[in-house]
Parts: structure tokens; C-alpha cells; sequence
């Protein structure tokens, strides 16, 4: 009976007697349903993945910041920074303005710290460093301090740093007056398990460039740099302080590092409730303050269009909205760049977990005293680590101070889009490998019949030509690239840009005269290209999310469209217009001169894979997309 | 193509790259040399033996004593030596690539020969390994140089090449069979009209012994050289134990690292012995043209074995250049090539978060070798696929082939 029973299961999931020829039905009607919706379903997830993006600052997604590492214990401590030495501050700062009104020379400044640091009784040294590269030379000398930890063998180490040029371009001196109260005032405890490695750099970035880089003893071409004298141990945390105003309302936390890399955020929770809570300072994300707290200047700080009528731009809702949006597009800014926005980011690169504490230039209410005492605990709380930062608190998206979105989140919206492009590719490397073959009468019989009449065939697809084409594309950009960063460029920038663009541009215009394909026996190169290109870019910006969100973000944003829609069935006029849009988005940058100067002091002093990027992989993606349009179908 | 022209000028470049200025880091890199192919350890090894240190006496050094008494007295290893050895291993590899190619077509030369040395000596998987001075190019050139022979009918060439394959890699056992096979069939492509050889079990029964021969004598010479037997348990017997979980792009040490050590002997059971069961079904399905299974094989060892480096499944894809007429029937070539771009760009990204950058862990890596077996996998079933099908040809419209 059971044995009856099973045979007839058996023979029902099989389809019957004729199982067989069921099953390969069955089969070939999904296949059928799934290849006459590919348009929608790639419309769709690309439509889905952009929706995302832009839902990402919701109001009501995002969850509250907590403290991962348990041993932290943030905000647990008394400090005991007070005024006398706020008033040692003052008067570090009185003779350090002194310094700047008499224009002292590098070595003046660093004598002076030198000196002083070693009147605390702290070890002290300096290091001068020389930066050369195409667009100039950079010196400097750095004063950098150990002091031992009492309590430990000093393995490990805190950093606490303080740059002579301000990330908003004025002098950080009264930066540097809290680093030498500080210094002054914590050698008093005994409680330190971790030294304390206290460094003046010089300059903006390029100071702590030059000391990070010899501490580690890393390779830095362009650099001739002292070795250090004074060592320690492994640097697990640092803080930078950057507090160039008089006084400060808010303390800006800014944390992307080189390459996108990001601190560990328990330090950065750490720090927004101790500053919170125990220093009564209210924390921004970089210096951009809620619009919805400063009426006055609300119409400067907002990015909500001002030409919204009052009853939309009033939401609530639409306004936190703004807040966040703005947020994000300045992580994005900094982040897809791989741009460091402080000292902090030179050090991510070697493993340490570090964050800028920025003081927003205000006229009140705080100053040394709230400063010193959020920066005393924070300390406290970096010195309670029993091991380097390290649960998987590396991947997030802070929307606004003490919300953040988890990498589930955010990610799939760049994915989505990434994978409605690799469905295009593929839709289009099928597509490819069929024609219609119209020189027989139709068929009658009853496979044919069920496709419609029409029979396909089998044709051979070119796939070394368009490989060959992509292959040239990129080595044509690794040659801009060089092109671009050669010492001509940096002396004739325009010229070169100029050059290059009509270099770029002007032969993918032989493929208008490639003969169209004699029959239809064989594929168009032009659309085994735009697969090939298609699934290029689209498994680029999936591998780029882990890496570095927001750029892969900034590629789904301009190759997610232009790509996908890339066509060559299109007339003379039209195809010209067509290549003229994928040359202004590909080589446009070119034009941007401070853009790309950046860009290349970026990879010159700080080595940011930026500039090589987007010319070895961006801007070939594109005018592949370009060649695409120009060949004939 | 030319032959003559193609070969001498590739062997130059791979020559030049060897001796341009590369990183360090290159021959520490977890993806192109595992602990039992590694070159420092290799040096480290060396000088230990050579200042009176059993260097199987730490768990650091796992070569083959082969190679051990071969570095230490006829073939000094140094920087110039090394990267001229490396580069003559490939170089044989490319030849005796060609030559079994040759050997297939029964032709004396052809138009493809170039492009085979090429798809050999341009595969960044093998390239890389090589530059890196992994062992596992050693082990690369002995196998293709049995499988010449061995194509060649010269089978005490072949089976003495086979042996000292299976002094430095243990898995490489694999191949005794399909070997053994190959000397008694042809190796023409017989894949598009298939008919049962007559192969009688004696004579096979024949070729194991002769192998098993070999293999006790260079055992013997292997225990002379160190004076003990202490080399078995670190060679040989770390393929079936897995002391050493350094991460590789291979399945094995992950799930090891994760394992409780009571269920350690049972799985290690299972590992070795899957990675042995498909042998006779490979060579029973595919007995009609032995060089096919044997390359199947290839890649059975190479998605399988314990501890596999880059150079394993770049092989395996290389091999394929030897059998253009399953191309047209390979199953799903597109997906396979983008899973091998994706792995390609994920492998090295996320051993860098997790090693270098220290933003991720190691599941990330995990993740990723997970994709390049998935990978080499499907390049596996496209080519277990597409060597079958091949014989059914092409199918007149309205006709469907199913697989019961």
C-alpha cells in the first residue's frame, strides 16, 4: 500500500508519465516569463536601489548609538581638570600669540614647545621633516613627547596631538595651549596604564604625515624625514584637538580617514557622552549645526530648497529630513574621496582608532575648562581598554550625532543598483548570441509554433574585440593618469587638461567608421562591449561597497543609469550627441582644477587611491559606455 | 601564432619579472603560498638543517626533505638562483603544456601552441604564485611533466615525475590512477565519440606497483636525508592533520579554526576521504579519454585539498586551453567568468580589511574564499558538463538534453 502510494507521489512530482518532457516545459516557461520581464526587473531594482539611497535619511530609520566594548565605560570618572589650569593654558596661549604676531619661523615654534614640555618633565624631542613633490616643497619641524606610563610596561600607547594649522585654515593655537596644560596636568596621575605620546605637528596634515610614517618606520617616497628619537608602543587611540576660535559652543567630531577607512565607532560614542555628560558640551557631526537650533541662520545651514512653500518646509519631519540629508552628503563628500577632513585620518592606516575634537568657533559659553575636562575623560576612558577597539564597529553610517544606520541598512541600496546592471549585462551577452533567422518559411511544427513562428539561431559572439577594446580603454588611463600627475601638468594645467581631453576623446570616434556587420550571422561588438562593460562596472561598485561605501554609492549614482541605457541603435546626430554626454561625464573632472590638484596631493604626500581610481577605472567605464554608442549595430 | 617566437619571448618577461623590483610582501602572502609551499619557511628550514637543527623538530618547517637535501648541497637557494629555478619550472610547465597538446592532436606543431603557452604563463594565478616563489609551482611542473609523459607512453618517466610529485604534496595521490590509465590509453580527444578502452586490470595492477615502487625508494632516500622519521608526521602527515591553520584560499582552515577538538578527528576523516571518492567515478565516466579526467581531477584537488595556494585552481583553468572543442558546450561560462572576477577582487580586498586595514575579521576572508570555491566549483561542473555533452553534438531545433 505505502509502496502504491510513494510510486504515485512519485510519479505526480515527476509530471506524470510524460515527466520528462513536463519538466522541460515547465522549465522553459519560467524561462520565458523571467526574459520577457528582465526590462521591468532591472527597471525596478534600479528604481528600488536609487528610492533607497534617498530613504536613507528617514527620519524615523536609524537606531540609537551604544557602547559596544564594555571596558570603556565612558562618562564613569571625576575629573579634576579646573581652573589653575585653564589659567597655565592662558598662559601658554599669551606666549604663543606672541610667537605668531612675531612671525617666528618653524624652529621658533618648536623651541618654544620644546622647551616647555621639557620645563613640565616630560621627554621631549623634535623632528624636522621635507616634503617634495610636483607642486611644491613642504618643511617643517615637529615637537613630539613621551611620557611613560607609570602603571604599565608601555606596550601600548594614546596619542593626543594638536596640528599648528587648524582644519579650517586659521592657527590651532590654542589647540596646542590645552596640549601642553594637559601634558602639565596629567603626568600628576599615576593612574595611566598606557603612555602618553603628546605630538605639536607641523603644518595641516603634512607634520603628522611625517611623524606617523617614521614612528611606524613606513616607506614614504616623496618624504626625508628625521628618525625619532623617543619611542613607545603600539598606539591603539587618539585623540586630535583642533580649537581655533576664541571660544567654542559645540565640540564637531570629525572622523573619516584616508582611503574611507573609519575609526571604531565606540570611540566615537565614548567621546559624545562624556562631552554630553560630563563636560556639558553638546557634540555636532563636523561643524554643522541643526539648523532648527540657530532661526537666524536657518536659510544658510538648511539644504532644503527655499522655494518649497512654508507648509512643507516647516514639517518637522521634512526639516530633520534636511538635517540628516546634509549629514550624509558631507560624509559622502569626504569619504568617496578618501579624503582625510583632519589629522585624525593619518592615522587610521595603521590601525589606530582616532578621532579630531573640534571646537566650532563661537562667541561662548565654553572654553579651556569644558574642553580640558571632555578631553581628561575621554583619556580615562581610552586607558580603561584591556585590548585595541575591534567588534565589527567599522561599517556605519552616522546620520547625526547618536544615530546611526547598520551596514544592513545602507549597503543594499548600492547593491540593488549593482545588480539590476549585472542583470542588464547578462540580459544583453543573451541577447547577443541569438538572431532571427528569417530565410526559411515559417515553420509548422509545434516547438516553433510555441515561440511565435520565429526561429532563433546560434551565432558566434566577438568576444577578444570587445576585450581588447575595454583592455585599451584602461591602459588609455592609466596614461592619463601618469600624464596627468607629471611635473608638466602641475607647471600647465590647463593646457594638459585640455590635451588630454581631446586625446581621450578623439579616437573612440574611428569606431563610426567600422563597418556594420555584413549579417546578422554574428554578434555586433557593440553589444558583447556593453555587457562586458555592464558587468565590469557592476561587480566594481559591488566589491567597492565593503570597501568604501559612499564612493561605490557616487558609481551607482553615475554609472547606474548612463550604463544601463547605453545604446548603439540609434542615427548619426544621435549617437554624436550621445558619446558628447559619456565624454563630459567621464573626463569632465579634468576641468575642476582645484578638484584634481587636491586629488593629487592626495596621492602624492598622503597616497589616497582617489586619483588613480577615477582614472583607471571610472572614466574608462565611461567611455566604454561611449564606444558602445558610437559602434554600429 | 608562432611557436618558436611566442615561447622564448614569454619565458624572457617571465624572466624580467622575476628580477624587477617587486614587494616583499608578496612571498608572505596568505593567497599564493600555504605553510607546506611557503619560500621563507622553506630558507628557514634550510639553515636550520644546515646548522645541525632537525628542522622538523618545530611545527614551522613542512617541506619535503626532497627538496631539503636538494637546496642544501647541489642547488644553493639564494635570491638569484631561486628566481632562475622559478622561472625554469615554468618554462618546462609551458613546454610540456604544448607537448601534450601536441601529443593530442598527433600533430608535430600547430597554430595554437602559442596561445596555450600564453593562457599559461599570463594566468595571474599562476603567475603570481610563481613571482612568490611558492612550491606549488614545483608541484605544478612535476604533475604537467607525468601527464606528458605519461601522454608520451613513457611510463617510468612518468611514474618517477608522479612520485616526487607525491613527496611534496600528499593529495597529489589523486592522480596515481588517472596516470596510471593514461599510459595504457591514448590521448587523443576521444570525448565526441566515446567507446570503453581495453585496458586490462593487471596491466594497471602493474603500473601502481611500479609507482609504489618509486614512492618506497624516495621515502627511504627522503628518511635518509633527515635520519629520521620525524619528516612523515610534518609533511606528509599535516595534508591529513591540519596543524596549521594559517588562512588560505582554500575551505579546510576555517572550519577547523571553528571546530570543538572532539570532532576534529572525525571530520579531518571526512575531509581526506571525499576529496579521494571521486577519483573512480572521474575516471570510470571520463574512461574513454583519461587526459579529461585527469584534468577534471585538477580541479577536484584543487577546490578540495587541505592546503591549497592560487596556483592550485590556476592550473585547473589553464588546462583548459588543451580542450577547445568542449567550449561551445560549456554550461554557463558567463556566470563562471564573473564569479572568478568577483573572487578575484574579493579574495585579496578582504584579506586586506582583515590583516591590514583591521576593519573587518576573519569571516571576511572566509566569505570570500567561500565565492572563489563556489567559483571553481561551477568551472568544474561547466567542464564536467560541457566534456559530456560534447558528445551528444549539436541538436536539431525543438530538442532539449535533460540530465536524469
Amino acid at each position: 500500500m505505502a509502496l502504491v502510494l510513494r510510486a504515485k507521489f512519485r510519479r505526480w512530482l515527476r509530471g506524470g508519465d510524460d515527466g520528462i518532457a513536463a519538466k522541460v516545459r515547465r522549465k522553459n516557461q519560467i524561462n520565458d516569463i523571467i526574459w520577457k520581464s528582465l526590462p521591468s526587473i532591472r527597471l525596478s531594482l534600479l528604481v528600488a536601489g536609487y528610492a533607497w539611497m534617498l530613504a536613507i535619511p528617514l527620519p524615523n530609520l536609524g537606531r540609537n548609538t551604544y557602547i559596544d566594548e564594555n571596558a570603556l565605560q565612558p562618562g564613569q570618572v571625576n575629573t579634576y581638570w579646573n581652573w589653575p589650569h585653564v589659567f597655565r593654558a592662558d598662559r601658554y596661549l599669551e606666549s604663543l600669540e606672541q610667537l605668531r604676531d612675531q612671525n617666528s619661523t618653524n624652529a621658533e615654534w618648536a623651541g618654544y614647545i620644546k622647551h616647555e614640555f621639557r620645563d613640565l618633565g616630560i621627554h621631549v624631542s623634535t623632528q624636522s621633516y621635507h616634503f617634495t613633490n610636483a607642486s611644491g616643497e613642504y618643511n617643517g619641524t615637529n615637537v613630539y613627547a613621551v611620557l611613560s606610563s607609570p602603571r604599565a610596561s608601555g606596550a601600548e600607547a594614546m596619542l593626543i596631538s594638536a596640528s599648528r594649522v587648524s582644519l579650517n585654515g586659521n592657527l590651532n593655537l590654542r589647540g596646542i595651549a590645552t596640549v601642553l596644560s594637559l601634558a602639565g596636568y596629567l603626568k600628576e596621575y599615576s593612574l595611566w596604564s598606557k603612555d602618553l605620546v603628546f605630538v605639536i605637528s607641523d603644518g595641516y596634515l603634512e607634520g603628522m604625515q611625517a611623524f606617523i610614517t617614521s614612528y611606524h618606520g613606513a616607506d614614504e617616497p616623496n618624504l626625508d624625514a628625521d628618525p625619532l628619537t623617543l619611542s613607545s608602543g603600539v598606539i591603539w587611540t587618539a585623540l586630535n584637538i583642533d580649537y581655533p576660535g576664541h571660544s567654542f559652543s559645540h565640540l564637531g567630531v570629525f572622523f573619516e580617514g584616508l582611503n574611507g577607512r573609519l575609526p571604531n565607532q565606540d570611540l566615537i560614542n565614548s567621546f559624545r557622552l562624556v562631552s554630553t555628560y560630563t563636560g556639558g558640551v553638546p557634540v555636532l557631526l563636523y561643524d554643522h549645526r541643526d539648523p532648527r537650533e540657530v532661526p537666524h541662520l536657518e536659510s544658510q545651514l538648511s539644504i532644503i530648497p527655499t522655494w518649497l512653500p512654508d507648509v512643507v518646509k516647516k514639517q518637522d519631519a521634512v526639516r530633520e529630513y534636511g538635517f540628516r540629508a546634509k549629514n550624509i552628503l558631507k560624509h559622502v563628500g569626504y569619504q568617496a574621496r578618501g579624503q582625510t577632513n583632519g589629522v585624525h585620518g593619518l592615522l587610521h592606516r595603521f590601525r589606530i582608532d582616532a578621532i579630531t575634537l573640534f571646537a566650532v568657533p563661537s562667541s561662548g559659553p565654553h572654553g579651556f575648562h569644558a574642553l580640558g575636562r571632555v578631553v581628561e575623560s575621554t583619556l580615562r576612558t581610552m586607558n580603561n581598554l584591556l585590548e585595541h577597539l575591534h567588534a565589527s564597529f567599522f561599517f556605519y553610517l552616522l546620520v547625526k550625532p547618536g544615530t546611526f544606520l547598520k551596514i544592513g541598512t545602507y549597503l543594499p541600496s548600492v547593491i540593488l543598483v549593482s545588480v539590476s546592471m549585472m542583470f542588464t549585462g547578462l540580459g544583453e551577452w543573451t541577447d547577443a548570441r541569438w538572431y532571427e533567422d528569417l530565410s526559411k518559411p515559417k515553420a509548422t511544427d509545434k516547438s516553433v509554433a510555441a515561440s511565435g513562428g520565429i526561429i532563433l539561431l546560434e551565432r558566434p559572439r566577438p568576444v577578444l574585440q570587445a576585450l581588447l577594446i575595454m583592455l585599451a580603454t584602461h591602459l588609455a588611463g592609466v596614461a592619463l593618469f601618469y600624464i596627468r600627475t607629471s611635473g608638466f601638468a602641475g607647471l600647465h594645467p590647463e593646457t594638459t587638461s585640455l590635451t588630454l581631453c581631446a586625446l581621450l576623446a578623439l579616437p573612440p570616434l574611428f569606431a563610426l567608421i567600422v563597418r556594420s556587420s555584413p549579417s546578422e550571422r554574428s554578434a555586433p561588438i557593440a553589444s558583447i562591449l556593453k555587457a562586458a562593460n555592464l558587468c565590469l562596472a557592476s561587480t566594481v561598485i559591488s566589491v567597492t561597497s565593503v570597501l568604501n561605501f559612499s564612493l561605490a554609492a557616487v558609481l551607482a549614482v553615475l554609472l547606474g543609469v548612463p550604463l544601463s541605457y547605453s545604446s548603439y541603435k540609434s542615427a548619426l546626430p544621435a549617437k554624436i550627441g550621445r558619446y558628447a554626454i559619456y565624454v563630459g561625464l567621464g573626463l569632465g573632472w579634468l576641468f575642476c582644477e582645484k578638484e584634481v590638484q587636491r586629488a593629487i596631493w592626495n596621492w602624492e604626500i598622503l597616497g589616497v587611491w582617489f586619483a588613480p581610481f577615477v582614472c583607471v577605472v571610472y572614466t574608462p567605464l565611461v567611455l566604454q559606455a561611449g564606444i558602445v554608442s558610437l559602434l554600429p549595430s | 601564432m608562432d611557436f618558436g617566437l611566442v615561447y622564448p619571448a614569454l619565458v624572457a618577461s617571465r624572466l624580467f619579472l622575476a628580477f624587477a623590483p617587486l614587494p616583499d610582501a608578496l612571498r608572505h602572502d596568505h593567497q599564493l603560498s600555504s605553510p607546506l609551499t611557503s619560500y621563507p619557511r622553506l630558507q628557514e628550514g634550510i639553515y636550520l638543517f644546515q646548522h645541525g637543527i632537525d628542522p622538523y623538530s618545530g611545527g614551522m618547517f613542512r617541506h619535503s626533505p626532497l627538496l631539503l637535501s636538494l637546496f642544501s648541497t647541489v642547488l644553493p637557494l639564494n635570491d638569484v638562483t631561486s628566481k632562475l629555478l622559478w622561472t625554469t619550472c615554468d618554462a618546462i610547465s609551458v613546454w610540456s603544456l604544448v607537448q601534450i597538446w601536441r601529443t593530442r592532436q598527433r600533430l608535430s606543431s600547430t597554430s595554437r601552441d602559442g596561445l596555450i603557452a600564453a593562457i599559461y604563463l599570463l594566468n595571474p594565478y599562476l603567475l603570481l604564485p610563481s613571482l612568490a616563489l611558492s612550491t606549488s609551482t614545483i608541484e605544478n611542473t612535476l604533475l604537467l611533466l607525468s601527464i606528458m609523459f605519461a601522454s608520451q607512453g613513457r611510463s617510468s618517466r612518468s611514474l618517477l615525475a608522479l612520485a616526487f610529485l607525491v613527496q611534496l604534496s600528499l593529495p597529489a595521490l589523486v592522480f596515481v590512477i588517472p596516470i596510471s590509465l593514461l599510459l595504457l590509453t591514448e590521448p587523443v580527444s576521444k570525448l565526441v565519440s566515446p567507446s570503453i578502452p581495453n585496458i586490462s586490470l593487471n596491466s594497471v595492477l602493474a603500473k601502481l606497483a611500479k609507482f609504489g615502487s618509486y614512492t618506497v625508494i624516495l621515502t627511504l632516500l627522503s628518511t635518509l636525508a633527515c635520519g629520521n622519521w620525524a619528516w612523515v608526521e610534518q609533511t606528509w602527515g599535516s595534508t591529513v592533520t591540519l596543524p596549521d591553520l594559517t588562512p588560505n584560499p582554500g575551505l579546510w582552515w576555517y572550519f577547523f579554526t571553528e571546530m570543538f577538538d572532539h570532532f576534529r578527528p572525525f571530520f579531518l576523516l571526512v575531509f581526506s576521504v571525499h576529496l579521494l571518492i571521486y577519483v573512480l567515478p572521474v575516471c570510470l565516466k571520463f574512461q574513454h579519454d583519461i587526459l579529461y579526467a585527469t584534468y577534471i581531477l585538477t580541479g577536484i584537488a584543487a577546490l578540495f585539498k587541505p592546503y591549497p595556494t592560487l596556483a592550485d585552481p590556476g592550473l585547473f583553468l589553464s588546462l583548459i586551453s588543451l580542450f577547445p572543442e568542449t567550449y561551445q558546450y560549456l554550461r554557463y561560462p558567463i556566470v563562471t567568468t564573473l564569479l572568478h572576477l568577483h573572487s578575484a577582487l574579493l579574495l585579496p580586498l578582504f584579506h586586506h580589511l582583515w590583516l591590514s586595514q583591521g576593519t573587518g575579521n576573519a569571516n571576511f576572508f572566509y566569505a570570500s574564499t567561500l565565492v572563489f570555491g563556489m567559483a571553481n566549483g561551477a568551472a568544474l561542473l561547466d567542464a564536467i558538463w560541457s566534456g559530456l555533452r560534447v558528445a551528444i553534438g549539436t541538436l536539431p531545433p525543438g530538442y532539449e538534453i535533460v540530465q536524469k
